[in-house]
């Protein structure tokens, strides 16, 4: 089957390189103790980077046809709408009368 | 044969005329027989009546319980079950006419009949796959009668935490077969839309396809995107039991209304799993008895596009009183409220379709016209539903039920018997009896307000639902409902009664009795084994009654392109007077 | 994909109802990208589970990740990112056409896969052993938090969730090294290798959020 796209080894390589160097990033600022929301927020931005190459490039979206990294995206987005709209009320909620 | 060829910019195309056959010796039913190759079969057509045959049985046991729970509700006290068995009675015919009716019902068998027939290809993307999610429903569905059988459940079909999670009775074995029964719903989800982005005959561009494949195609991206959350979810209510593992358990440090918020992310939407499809139906069966091209279009598949997204933005208005924050309730009615316009324009442009046409009142026709006035009703009471303010007060009464039955039974049910009505001779080659099929809908609609209306004036003062007592100033208004169960009942009876004579003294159908555009009535009546014998190109849309009969003969024809890739990347100008026929 | 000259329509593994192989290919992929958001949801139900307690409960969850151990954890995430990389290997070698790597590299991604399911295994007991079991059978001490067991439900869902997963992908990968050997695939068709890739990749993709979820708090 002509007209896929084939990696090279050296994508291949590099990608999984990057991945290596990154989970040592995200484990190493652990040590420096980033103050509270952010230390959360840079190891996720890590992981986002991470799943993104991840997706990209072993799943091979960068090639691919536009359709199949709309559906995961709206996998994502989908997600995204559970979580929010349930911290909605959960983030929100009055604290329920001792009495009851 | 005439023969006639369309150029287009990129490719030549031979197409041939070719008149179906209106009885051809050979077809899906006779080319494999034997029960081994039904039960192995991949293929579509017979899948779908396999689902057809399946949901209508296991509509006909709901249906049973349902008259046993009206039975007992005759008198304000015990009238002859006990108040165990009526618990347990509302739970199965709430879960089996949900999960085991509803959301199968159009897309699993109506759907895998007809949607590749009105793609032009010769099956769906993964024929084994739909063969398996079969099974799968098969196997949830004895998975959830074995439950039945062993201890029962009486959570109510919506198996609310910390009661599902801490009630005796065979509630882990019924959360299992739910979830198997997902799996097979997601197989559907995933097979209908791989199919119809990718197995689009040439010439069938996305504006070309038909309206019930536009509904199919919403119903699938709401099956593949909900249905997971509820398989976790039941997971999660089986860990709880198993493992008590305090994420819904308010004893274990969980949160109840959690679970509520999981279990409605997918039944919310789920609700339009079983009537989106409806909507397709309707649209078809509008067209084809108008004899008018749908008014509307894009506004008509759009719409149903955009009732699968807001339909995951509105799942709080069933929490009205859970106890979860205001803020969250006050975001949740506003956005229920936008329900209201994609099904709005749905309605108005049906409407438009019927006005200046030629009018046929067949069976068909007459259902949808019966949905027509039942959805309204639950609709317009949907949208009373929603404001808070109203729904503290009608929350858990007799009101819902009357709102969710005037949808699903009244618009999603006569939907599906109009479907059936519109489609039973393609799938079996046999007319029903027309006059019966039209007095069976007068009587099913005369049933169906019998019952429910009462229901909605006792819910407003105050009967709640799932009450096995009630005070006795509601006993003439239950009376009443249960007189119209027994009339529904009776419609719906006569219908499995002429549909089923239809088998053996039916006249036989010709190849498009009702004169459709629509694809899937261009084929022989009962379709080949592998639907067309050439690959068709599609030249005209499935709603174009402007243009003549033959036009539409001329549609399917083999292709001597190289035909090579995407089917639909071939294009086929859509111009009459670019084929001359010779 | 826009090269369409390949006479490839007579592969063995070609379904009549599709048009030729690259429609078939292209089809089975979308199937299985369809069946990778139905996945998401599925995770992301506990995810969101997750996240709701993790915002009411923040004490309790750093308190709590003491208790695992982030070598281990770190090590399995490198494992996990190892077997991508041989599967995407493996994929390369079919379309390379070369038979005896696409065995090799799918031979090492069963082992990897197994690797990381004998340190869950270990990592698991070792809680066992401290009394950290799910649910209501939770009786360890070490935590001043009432809801202790709650974050080691979800540990154990979400970990466990995720393990079913390695083990159902080490039993597609088992197939396809025994399809592999008996030299199915080739450049012209290796459907199934791709697609179970995907499927492999997803499993790397919510293992690289599991890690730093669960083993990197501070
Ligand atoms: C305009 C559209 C609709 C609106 C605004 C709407 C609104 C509502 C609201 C607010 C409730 C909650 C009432 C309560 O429990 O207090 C409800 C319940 C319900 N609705 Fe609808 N609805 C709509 C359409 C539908 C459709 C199309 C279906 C199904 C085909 C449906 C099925 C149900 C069911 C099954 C329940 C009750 C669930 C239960 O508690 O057992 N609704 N609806
Ligand atoms: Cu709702």
């Amino acid at each position: 089957m002509s007209g896929h796209h084939i990696s090279t080894d050296k994508t291949l390589l590099s990608v999984a390189a990057a991945l290596l160097a990154l989970t040592i990033l995200t484990v190493g600022v652990t040590y420096i103790h980033i103050p509270a929301p952010w230390n959360i927020i840079t190891a996720m931005g890590i992981a986002v980077v991470k799943a993104g190459l991840v997706a990209l490039f072993f799943m091979n979206l960068y090639w691919d046809e536009r359709f199949n990294s709309m559906l995961l995206i709206a996998g994502l987005a989908f997600f995204g709408l559970l979580v929010a709209l349930t911290l909605l009320d959960t983030l929100f909620r009055a604290e329920v009368i001792p009495a009851f | 044969m005439d023969t006639a060829e369309s150029s287009s910019t990129s490719k030549k195309i031979q197409v041939q005329r070719f008149k179906p056959d209106d009885n051809p010796d050979k077809h899906y039913l006779n080319e494999e027989t034997g029960l081994w190759a039904w039960l192995t079969t991949v293929d579509h057509k017979k899948i779908g009546v396999m689902f057809l045959s399946a949901v209508t049985f296991f509509f006909f046991i709901g249906g049973i319980m349902a008259l046993l729970v009206r039975t007992e509700l005759w008198t304000p006290a015990k009238t002859f079950i006990e108040a165990n068995t009526y618990n347990q009675l509302f739970t199965l015919h709430g879960a089996i006419m949900v999960f085991l009716f509803l959301v199968p019902a159009v897309p699993a068998a109506l759907g895998n009949f007809i949607l590749p027939l009105q793609l032009g290809a010769k099956d769906v993307a993964f024929p084994k796959l739909n063969l398996l999610s079969f099974y799968l429903y098969l196997t949830g569905a004895f998975v959830a009668i074995f439950a039945i059988l062993n201890g029962g459940i009486d959570t109510g079909w919506t198996f609310y935490t910390p009661y599902s999670s801490t009630t005796g009775g065979a509630v882990t074995t019924m959360v299992f077969g739910v979830f198997i029964i997902g799996f097979s719903s997601i197989l559907t989800g995933v097979n209908f839309i791989t199919t119809i982005h990718k197995l689009r005959a040439p010439g069938l561009t996305w504006d070309k396809l038909s309206l019930f494949s536009w509904s199919l195609y919403a119903t699938s991206i709401i099956q593949i995107l909900a249905t997971p959350v509820l398989a976790i979810t039941l997971a999660l209510i089986g860990m709880e039991r198993i493992l008590g593992i305090g994420i819904f358990d308010p004893a274990m440090g969980g949160d109840p209304v959690l679970f509520q918020h999981f279990f409605w992310f997918y039944s919310h939407p789920a609700v339009y799993i079983m009537i989106v499809p409806g909507f397709g139906v309707v649209s078809e069966v509008i067209s084809t008895f108008s004899r008018k091209h749908i008014f509307g279009y894009w506004a008509i598949a759009l719409s149903s596009l955009a009732i699968a997204f807001i339909s995951f933005l509105v799942w709080g208005h069933h929490m009205f009183v859970s106890g979860q924050a205001s803020l969250a309730s006050m975001v949740f009615s506003f956005l229920t409220f936008l329900v209201g316009i994609p099904t709005g324009i749905k309605m108005f442009n049906w409407t438009a379709t019927l006005y200046k046409g030629s009018i046929d009142i067949k069976s068909p026709l007459l259902y949808i016209f019966g949905f027509f006035f039942l959805f309204l009703v639950g609709g317009l009471t949907g949208i009373v539903l929603a404001s808070i303010a109203l729904d503290v007060h009608l929350h858990d009464t007799y009101y819902v039920v009357a709102h969710f039955h005037f949808v699903m039974v009244g618009g999603m049910v006569m939907a599906l018997l109009a479907g059936v009505h519109y489609w039973w001779p393609k799938i079996t080659g046999r007319m029903y009896n027309e006059v019966m099929a039209k007095i069976a809908c007068g009587i099913i609609f005369v049933g169906f307000n019998v019952t429910f209306l009462p229901q909605f004036v006792m819910g407003s003062q105050g009967m709640p639902r799932r009450y096995f007592n009630y005070i006795e100033q509601f006993q003439p208004f239950h009376q009443v409902s249960t007189i119209g169960s027994y009339i529904l009942g009776l419609g719906f009876l006569m219908v499995f009664y002429y549909l089923v004579k239809s088998l053996f003294t039916g006249k036989k159908a010709t190849a498009n009795p009702w004169g459709s555009r629509a694809l899937e009535w261009q084929i022989n009546t009962r379709p080949p084994l592998h639907n067309f014998h050439h690959i068709p190109v599609i030249i005209n849309g499935p709603y174009d009654y402007h243009k003549p009969m033959e036009e539409f003969q001329l549609g399917l024809a083999e292709s001597t392109g190289d035909g090579h890739g995407q089917q639909s990347d071939i294009k086929v100008t859509s111009d009459g007077k670019e084929i001359n026929a010779e | 994909m826009a090269d369409h000259s390949s006479s490839t329509t007579h592969s063995r593994f070609f379904q009549h109802h599709f048009v030729d192989a690259d429609q078939q290919f292209e089809t089975a992929k979308m199937g299985m990208w369809i069946f990778l958001v139905t996945e998401i949801l599925m995770f992301g139900g506990l995810f969101a589970a997750y996240i709701v307690f993790r915002l009411w409960y923040p004490d309790l969850f750093t308190q709590a990740s003491t208790q695992l151990n982030t070598f281990w954890g770190g090590v399995n995430t490198v494992v996990l990112i190892g077997s991508s990389l041989t599967v995407a290997m493996a994929i390369k070698s079919a379309q390379l056409n070369q038979k005896k790597n696409i065995a090799i590299n799918l031979g090492i991604t069963l082992a990897l896969a197994a690797v990381f399911m004998v340190i869950k295994y270990f990592e698991w007991t070792h809680k066992f052993e401290l009394g950290i079991f799910p649910g209501q059978f939770y009786d360890f001490g070490g935590i001043e938090h009432e809801k202790a067991n709650v974050f080691f439900s979800l540990y154990y869902l979400m970990t466990g969730l995720h393990g079913i997963h390695v083990l159902i992908g080490m039993g597609l990968m088992g197939w396809l090294l025994w399809r592999s050997l008996k030299n199915h695939f080739d450049s012209e068709y290796y459907t199934p290798i791709e697609i179970t890739g995907l499927y492999w990749h997803l499993v790397d993709i919510i293992w690289i959020f599991l890690f730093p979820l669960f083993y990197l708090i501070e």
